[in-house]
């Protein structure tokens, strides 16, 4: 009698059961029936022992450990927050000071990083770096040069008195060879009355150049005003000459260098 | 259930802006999620990025799970399937040209399926055998066709229930149990051809 309810359990019965029965949960009279069909059909009786050992392989594969930077990287993509209690949960491990401070440091940096390294950000960044320096070559600022460059405020304060006093100084030079060509003006003019024919001479060099003066300025005020180069270097060159050699020593005694007068070119600083 | 309702605290402590709730979600499911990422997709490189975008999908729409209509696990675990299936749809075109010497992974031997039939001799070391032999099924796992994968590994990996898998595919729980049988008959052969002196 039972022998025949095995024989009357269909194939797709069977395949519905087949589940049940290797899970272990078919009992009774429906286990007896469906091993009965198993023994008996071609089709059914392979499918349960294929069946059976491919769950055992499937079985046989274990739990695979995810990466350890899985759980970190999860975080920083979420909330952005790489852990909140690693400290308390964590499993007591013994890590050195130079780990925990490279860990802190990811901590820090990594949304940063990460963010950078996003295609459209690092060209972003890219971009905006070429065109400051882009636009301060052209300004004419190096970078280097803006490194020497001392921003402090005493720094600033303290350049300025050094220029202003480098004005200062440049003017004392001008004023003192003013004075020195003053004074050699005064001697040669104490010196002219024992000299008449030189004065005279030297009158006619006026007079000669007065000719020539389309100014409309008295005589004195437009030597006064081109003594300088004009003068000097005929005054010069012609001292030793005109003057007489007593004249000439006195003249080296008093300024060794007479050609340096003539260097002078600030012609109309009074 | 304790764990779901542990579960569904964690996500009302998540949802209302709860850092920690959140890490915690993680730190229980990323492994069960890497696992079944890296069994459906084969390879640790594509587990890593897949279980990454799995939580990131998760922590969007985590306002969206409703308690009251079934358990955290089998939401998250829908949340994955989806994605793997997306997945699978994008490599499809990678997956038809694999062969059967196509390398392994990372977690298990590196060596072509083909060239891992065993000689029916003693194995050097059991060790190794055991790493060979389970990298050899993961290999024959994908080879199977995405539905009986899919099945096999909610089933026999990740040890969900007919009705849970059945939620999870979307399919009545009579088509599970027959993707499950197939599923593992299909793998058996597989495995057959390939320890022809074992089987
Ligand atoms: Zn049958």
């Amino acid at each position: 009698m039972p022998g025949k309810e095995d024989i009357r359990m269909s194939c797709s019965e069977f395949d519905a059961l087949l589940s049940q029965a290797i899970d272990g949960t078919l009992a009774g009279d429906r286990l007896s029936a469906f091993e009965a069909h198993g023994r008996v059909c071609q089709l059914c009786g392979p499918l349960l022992h294929e069946a059976e050992a491919g769950r055992s392989w499937l079985k046989s594969l274990a739990d695979v450990a995810p990466p350890d930077e899985l759980v970190t990287n999860i975080l920083l993509r979420t909330s952005g927050v790489a852990s909140t209690h690693r400290q308390v949960a964590g499993k007591a491990e013994p890590t050195s000071w130079v780990a925990r401070i490279r860990e802190w440091a990811n901590v820090i940096t990594s949304p940063v990083v990460a963010m950078a390294r996003q295609p459209r950000f690092a060209m972003s960044f890219g971009m905006a770096f070429f065109t400051l320096s882009v636009t301060l070559s052209l300004a004419g600022v190096k970078l280097s040069d803006l490194r020497h460059m001392d921003l402090r405020p005493s720094a600033i304060r303290r350049s300025y008195y050094e220029t202003s006093g480098r004005v200062v100084k440049y003017y004392e030079n001008i004023r003192f060879v003013y004075e020195i060509e003053s004074r050699v003006r005064q001697f040669k003019e104490a010196a002219a009355p024992a000299e008449q024919p030189s004065e005279q001479q030297n009158n006619n060099d006026r007079k000669n150049k007065t000719k020539n003066d389309t100014s409309g300025q008295p005589e004195q005020k437009q030597e006064r005003n081109y003594s300088r180069e004009g003068n000097q270097p005929v005054f010069a060159a012609s001292l030793p000459v005109n003057r007489g050699p007593e004249l000439a020593r006195l003249w080296r005694a008093g300024s060794p260098e007479p050609t340096v007068v003539s260097v002078t070119t600030y012609r109309r600083f009074s | 259930m304790e764990d779901a309702h542990v579960a569904a605290l964690l996500v009302r402590r998540c949802v209302a802006g709860d850092a920690a709730a959140w890490e915690e979600i993680v730190q229980r499911y990323h492994r069960r999620i890497y696992n079944l990422c890296y069994r459906f997709a084969g390879s640790a490189d594509d587990a890593q990025d897949l279980t990454q975008e799995v939580f990131i999908r998760m922590y969007r729409t985590l306002n969206s799970y409703d308690v009251g209509r079934g358990a955290f696990m089998t939401w998250i675990t829908t949340l994955t399937r989806n994605l793997l299936v997306d997945h699978f749809r994008k490599t499809k075109h990678d997956r038809l040209t694999d062969s059967l010497d196509a390398t392994a992974s990372d977690h298990e031997d590196a060596m072509p399926l083909g060239e891992r039939i065993p000689d029916g001799g003693p194995a050097p070391d059991a060790g190794v055998q055991s790493r060979e032999t389970k990298e050899t099924v993961h290999q024959a796992l994908q080879r199977l066709s995405p539905e009986l994968r899919e099945a096999v590994i909610l089933r026999d990996l990740q040890d969900m229930d007919y009705r849970e898998i059945a939620t999870v595919l979307k399919v009545p729980e009579g088509t599970v149990k027959s993707r499950i049988n197939r599923g593992r008959a299909e793998l058996a052969r597989l495995l057959q051809r390939t320890y022809r002196q074992v089987m």
